[in-house]
C-alpha cells in the first residue's frame, strides 16, 4: 500500500479511478435524493444531465446548437492562445535557462507574476485592448505565460551539467552545446510546461469569456447563471473539465510518441 | 621538440567551501608528457588529478579560472581553452538518449568545428571504424537506454575516437563500471592506444588499475598543496594479468606507490625493482 514505486496494472488503475467517480456520483445523488441541499445550490445529477441535453440539442430561438458553437469558440481561443504563448514563452524560457545573466535580468520581472492575481489585471487589459476577441486571447496568454516561461527555464536548468560539458569538450561553441546537448534533453519537460500552460488556460476560459460575453463555454455558463439555470451551469462546467481532460490526455500521449526515449 | 603536453609551474586555487578565502590544491607543479603512451595520474580524492586533466582539455566546468597560475602547452602552443587535439572521456559518460548509437558517435560532426574539418564521406568512415574498434558495430540502431553501462562508456570512447584525437584525456572513465566490465574496458583501451598511437592521460585513484594499464605512472601526494610524489615508467609488456599483479616484484612496487601516496615513498627503492624513475 505505502510504496510510491508500486506498479499498478491497467485494470486496477482504471477500476480504482472508475470507482472514485462512481463514489462521487453516489454521494451527489444521495444529497439530491434526500434533499440535503436545495436544487438551486446543487442540482441533482439527472437534472444536470437534462441541462446538458438542453444545451446540446438544437436551439430553435437562436437557430443553432449552443453547446457545439460554444465549444468551437472556446477551443479556437485556447488554440490561438497556445500558439501565441508557446511562440513567445518557450524562446524566452530557453534564453533565460541558457544564460544566468538573462535570467537575472528577466527573472525578477517575471517570477513575481506567478503569484500575482492575474484576474485583477483584467480591467486594465480591457482599457488597453478593448473588449473584443483580442482581449480574450491576450488574457489567456498572460495567464499562462507566467507559468510557461519559468517552467521552460527550469527545464533547461535541470538538464545534467554533463550534457553541456561533454558537448563543449567535443569542440562545441556555447550555443552549439545548448542546441545539441541541453535543448534535446530539456524537450520532454518543456512539453510538460506546455501541458500545464494549456491546463491553466482552461481554468481561465470562463473569466476570459465573462467580459462582453458573446460566445464560448464561459458565455454559456454566465448566461445560464443569469437565468438561475443551475443545471446548465453545472453541465457547462463539466464540459470544460471534460475538454481540459481530453486536451491533457492528448498532450501526454503526444509526449510519449514524440519522446519515446524518455520512458524507455 | 616532440609532440606533447607540457605543464609548467601549475598552481590551482579554489574558493574555500566555507566561503572565506581560498584553498590551494596544487602549487608549482611541472609535468611533461612527450612519449605517446598511457600516462596514469594516480592520486587520492582531492589531490587535484581531475583538475590537472581538465586543464589539459581546457575544460572549466566550475566557473573557476584554471590554472590559477602557470601554463599548459600542447605541442608548444599555449593552451587557454579547449584544444581540438585533446578530447575528454568522463566517468559519468553522457550519451544523448534520443539518438541512436551511430548518431551518438557521429554527434561531434554536427558541430561547426568538425563539420568543416572532416568531409562527409570521411565522417561516415570514421564512425563505422570507431564503432567497430569499440565492438559496437551491431548496436548502431539501438538507443543508449538499451545498452549496459559498460557499452554506454564504449559509445563515449567511440565518439572520442571518431575525432582521431592526438590526446585522449580520461577522467576515471571506468570508475562506475562493475569489475568484469572494467577489465574488458581496460583491455580495450590498451588495444585502442596501440592501434591509434595517441597520447592517453588517464586519471584514477585505483593503484591496481594504474599498474595494469599504465606505461607511465605519476603519483600525486595526499598532502595539500599536492605535488608529484613519484613518477616512473613501467615497461612490462601488456596485457598484464592478475598473476603479474600478484608477483612479489609488483607487490613491492605497489607498496612503494602506497607509501608515495601518503608522502613517504622514495624513488631509490623503486630503481632497485627494475623501474625507470623519472622523478
Amino acid at each position: 500500500m505505502w510504496n510510491p514505486h508500486q506498479p499498478l496494472s491497467k485494470s486496477t488503475r482504471y477500476g480504482l479511478a472508475g470507482s472514485s467517480y462512481l463514489l462521487v456520483l453516489l454521494v451527489w445523488s444521495a444529497i439530491a435524493f434526500f434533499e440535503l441541499a436545495s436544487s438551486n445550490a446543487l442540482p441533482a445529477p439527472w437534472e444536470v444531465a437534462q441541462g446538458f441535453m438542453v444545451l446540446a440539442s438544437y436551439n430553435e430561438a437562436k437557430e443553432s446548437y449552443l453547446l457545439v458553437d460554444a465549444t468551437i469558440a472556446s477551443v479556437t481561443r485556447i488554440g490561438l492562445a497556445t500558439l501565441l504563448v508557446t511562440s513567445i514563452g518557450i524562446p524566452v524560457g530557453i534564453l533565460m535557462g541558457s544564460s544566468p545573466k538573462i535570467n537575472a535580468v528577466v527573472g525578477p520581472l517575471l517570477d513575481p507574476f506567478r503569484s500575482a492575481p492575474i484576474v485583477s489585471v483584467l480591467p486594465i487589459l480591457v482599457i488597453w485592448m478593448g473588449i473584443d476577441e483580442a482581449l480574450k486571447v491576450a488574457f489567456l496568454v498572460l495567464g499562462s505565460v507566467v507559468y510557461l516561461v519559468p517552467m521552460t527555464r527550469d527545464a533547461i536548468v535541470a538538464v545534467p551539467r554533463e550534457a553541456y560539458i561533454s558537448l563543449k569538450d567535443l569542440g562545441a561553441t556555447d550555443l552549439e552545446a545548448i542546441r545539441h546537448g541541453v535543448l534535446p534533453m530539456a524537450m520532454p519537460r518543456i512539453w510538460d510546461a506546455v501541458t500545464v500552460a494549456v491546463s491553466i488556460m482552461w481554468t481561465y476560459i470562463t473569466v476570459a469569456e465573462y467580459v462582453n460575453a458573446d460566445s464560448g463555454l464561459g458565455q454559456l455558463i454566465t448566461h445560464a447563471k443569469r437565468f438561475s439555470a443551475m443545471d446548465q451551469v453545472f453541465a457547462g462546467i463539466l464540459v470544460i473539465i471534460l475538454l481540459a481532460l481530453i486536451t491533457n490526455i492528448s498532450l501526454v500521449a503526444a509526449k510519449r510518441a514524440l519522446f519515446p526515449w524518455e520512458t524507455e | 621538440m616532440a609532440y606533447g603536453i607540457q605543464l609548467q609551474g601549475i598552481t590551482q586555487c579554489y574558493p574555500d567551501p566555507s566561503g572565506e578565502g581560498e584553498i590551494t590544491i596544487i602549487e608549482g607543479l611541472d609535468l611533461c608528457i612527450a612519449e605517446p603512451n598511457i600516462t596514469m595520474l594516480l592520486g587520492p580524492s582531492g589531490s587535484g588529478k581531475s583538475t590537472i586533466l581538465k586543464m589539459m582539455g581546457g575544460v572549466r566546468p566550475y566557473g573557476v579560472v584554471t590554472p590559477s597560475g602557470g601554463t599548459v602547452s600542447i605541442n608548444g602552443e599555449l593552451c587557454t581553452g579547449e584544444h581540438p587535439d585533446a578530447v575528454m572521456v568522463f566517468q559519468h559518460y553522457w550519451n544523448r538518449p534520443d539518438l541512436t548509437i551511430a548518431q551518438n558517435v557521429a554527434l561531434p560532426f554536427r558541430l561547426g568545428l568538425w563539420k568543416g574539418r572532416v568531409s562527409e564521406n570521411e565522417q561516415k568512415e570514421r564512425v563505422t571504424w570507431a564503432m567497430k574498434m569499440c565492438g559496437l558495430e551491431h548496436r548502431a540502431d539501438n538507443r543508449p537506454a538499451q545498452l549496459s553501462g559498460g557499452q554506454n562508456q564504449r559509445v563515449a570512447i567511440a565518439r572520442a575516437l571518431a575525432l582521431k584525437p592526438k590526446i585522449l584525456l580520461m577522467d576515471e572513465p571506468f570508475g562506475a563500471l562493475d569489475a568484469q566490465t572494467r577489465k574488458e574496458m581496460q583491455a580495450l583501451l590498451i588495444q585502442l592506444r596501440a592501434e591509434t598511437g595517441c597520447h592517453v592521460v588517464f586519471v584514477t585513484h585505483d593503484v591496481e588499475e594504474a599498474l595494469l594499464v599504465g606505461d607511465r605512472i605519476v603519483v600525486l601526494s595526499t598532502h595539500r598543496p599536492s605535488d608529484i610524489a613519484l613518477d616512473f615508467n613501467l615497461i612490462d609488456p601488456k596485457p598484464r594479468d592478475d598473476l603479474w599483479l600478484r608477483s612479489t616484484r609488483i607487490g613491492k612496487i605497489e607498496t612503494e606507490v602506497f607509501r608515495a601516496l601518503s608522502g613517504e615513498g622514495s624513488p631509490k627503492d623503486l630503481r632497485e625493482l627494475g623501474v625507470e624513475v623519472n622523478r
